[in-house]
């Protein structure tokens, strides 16, 4: 569904994506993790068209490089963002709607938005100022926003940061349901382990921008390389 | 705020503005304030627009009504076509202008296109005054001083009768704040608000930041153009002096009065800015200072401006509201 190939991202002197090649299967969940600073967030960032690369990135057998981030939402591709991002002027319903209206093939869909709203939960909060949602809130809304443009890959940039272990289940059913009974495809970056073997197929590795290993998540966890990069090399040695 | 609200509160207030003329039509001086307070309307509620709910900090506004101002007049007196059409023709080259300003907007952070804005405003007076303006026909220093007025359906509108003059003021100020209304409720207002609060967020979801911006600049300079043209055929005469800094301050006032992004505030705060600083004329060179104090008062006191004061007024009296008390 999303091969890219060969991309490579330098900010000045530091290269913070380096080469990098992965592909991603139609309907799977994929689960990126690495270090701080691997350049995770910045390779979400260029697939969604926020800062122009080297190499390409097809979805769906389209060429998607150099398209800008809202023609990247109408091709299909949404994501959330690591630090929630939230429209504080307006409400959650609208919010959801902006999706609908802007980022969804066929323009606003008053019954979609409605579902998706239901879908993760804040029917009830429908006309609540955004800035008003707690944190778990403002994730379920960014993740709501997302799935009003009807896509057919989500993109979440660690959706489990500062969630406590309650919250880390809720959203853990939730990405499996937008999986499982919206048929999306999803890229998930994530820090904790437990997560991403529970949820992901296939596991990227990165570390300073280059892949470590790509492989099931069982694999990944006991690969020396991986071990190394994340315990240090002491540690790598001893086990 | 709902846009049913805002409706209500423009459709009372212009309602007793309507009326006005009952009773003061015979009070050349107070009929001016109105006509002034009406244009300035406008004019404040399409800074508002741009800044408050698209977050774009331009300060060319200003800029642009006095380009619309001397678009018109100049076409109306050297090549006399009526000033209807001449307005409308004014508009849109206001408009152009606007895109052409917004389009190096587009990549800068707020205080940057703050200073695009206002260095298209710097550069105005000494094209106006220099040898391209007056090459143009724009009047040079002396300015612009026998503009034709307005003629509608074999009507002359000028300023020697004020109340008809009013009314056509009234209606075209009217029209305006609805067309603003209507931008700022409909989905393009929303994309404004969405981008303002999170560009990356916005595009995300398939906001089109580039189009959304450039018609946001496109529309509030031309409305602001032909509300500036409009104002050129009702005094008769243009100057460079508009552009001097104390017009664009007050024009602040209004908008830092009415609430910032407070929508239909502005219309409010300009009205009580004309009149307030009509009613210190009498305080010459202190005036500027009174409204100096009254502006750092107001940005204290009232944040959001009357806007804020009378929701606020308006959940005070809804909690000593009896029914409401839960009984206990
Ligand atoms: N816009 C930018 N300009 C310059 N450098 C940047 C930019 N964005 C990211 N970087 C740098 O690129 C590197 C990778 O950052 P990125 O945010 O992608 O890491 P990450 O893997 O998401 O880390 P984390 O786990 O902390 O979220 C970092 O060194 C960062 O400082
Ligand atoms: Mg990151």
């Amino acid at each position: 569904m999303l091969k890219a190939s060969h991309i490579t991202k330098k900010f000045g002197q530091l290269v913070a994506v380096n080469d990098l090649s992965f592909h991603v299967e139609k309907g799977e969940i994929y689960g990126i993790a690495g270090p701080n600073g691997a350049g995770k967030s910045t390779l979400f960032n260029l697939i969604t068209g926020n800062y122009p690369y080297e190499g390409k990135i097809e979805f769906d057998g389209k060429d998607i490089s150099g398209f800008p981030p809202h023609r990247i939402a109408k091709a299909g591709i949404a994501r959330t963002f690591q630090i929630p991002h939230i429209f504080p002027s307006l409400t959650v319903e609208e919010t959801v709607g902006v999706g609908s209206r802007f980022g969804a093939p066929g323009g606003l869909d008053r019954k979609h938005v409605r579902e998706v709203l239901r879908f993760v939960g804040l029917d009830s909060e429908r006309t609540t100022p955004t800035g008003h949602l707690n944190l778990l809130g403002k994730k379920n809304l960014m993740i709501g926003a997302a799935l009003a443009t009807k896509p057919r890959m989500l993109m979440l940039d660690e959706p489990m940061a500062g969630s406590n272990s309650k919250e880390i289940m809720s959203l853990m059913d939730l990405i499996r349901r937008i999986n499982v009974e919206l048929g999306v495809t999803i890229i998930i970056i994530e820090h904790f382990m437990k997560v991403l073997a529970e949820l992901t197929k296939n596991l990227l590795i990165i570390e300073s921008g280059k892949m470590v290993c790509c492989d099931a998540p069982e694999c990944v966890t006991s690969n020396p390389k991986v071990i190394e990069c994340y315990l240090g090399e002491a540690y790598a040695e001893c086990s | 705020m709902s846009w049913k609200r805002m409706a209500a509160i423009m459709a009372v207030f212009y309602a007793v503005v309507g009326i006005l003329p009952l009773f003061v039509g015979d009070m050349r001086f107070v009929m001016h304030i109105l006509i002034m307070c009406l244009i300035w309307a406008v004019v404040a509620s399409c800074w508002d627009v741009i800044m408050g709910f698209a977050g774009i900090f331009s300060f060319g506004q200003v800029a642009f009504f006095v380009a619309g101002a001397y678009c018109s007049a100049m076409l109306a007196y050297h090549l006399h076509i009526p000033p209807v059409w001449t307005i409308l023709i004014a508009g849109c080259f206001t408009g152009v202008l606007g895109v052409l300003v917004g389009l190096p907007c587009l990549k800068l952070a707020g205080p940057y296109v703050a200073l695009v804005t206002f260095g298209v405003h710097m550069t105005l007076t000494p094209l106006l005054r220099g040898k391209i303006g007056i090459a143009m026909g724009s009047g040079g220093a002396t300015g612009l001083l026998t503009i034709p007025p307005i003629q509608l359906f074999g009507w002359t509108f000028s300023s020697e009768h004020l109340v008809p003059f009013f009314y056509l003021t009234f209606a075209v100020t009217i029209i305006c704040s609805a067309i603003i209304l209507i931008i700022i409720k409909s989905f393009w207002g929303t994309a404004f608000l969405a981008l303002k609060d999170s560009e990356e967020f916005a595009t995300s979801l398939g906001v089109n930041a580039f189009k959304y911006k450039l018609m946001v600049f496109a529309i509030t300079s031309f409305i602001t153009g032909v509300i500036g043209a409009f104002y050129g055929h009702y005094v008769g005469m243009l100057s460079t002096r508009m552009l001097n800094l104390d017009l664009f301050c007050t024009l602040m006032v209004m908008l830092v009065v009415g609430g910032i992004g407070q929508f239909p505030g502005a219309i409010l705060g300009a009205f009580i800015t004309v009149t307030v600083n009509e009613l210190l004329a009498p305080l010459g060179m202190y005036r500027p200072l009174i409204m100096g104090a009254l502006v750092a008062a107001l940005v204290l006191l009232l944040p959001e401006g009357v806007i804020g004061l009378i929701r606020s007024i308006g959940s005070m009296w809804r909690q000593n509201d009896p029914q409401t008390i839960p009984s206990s």
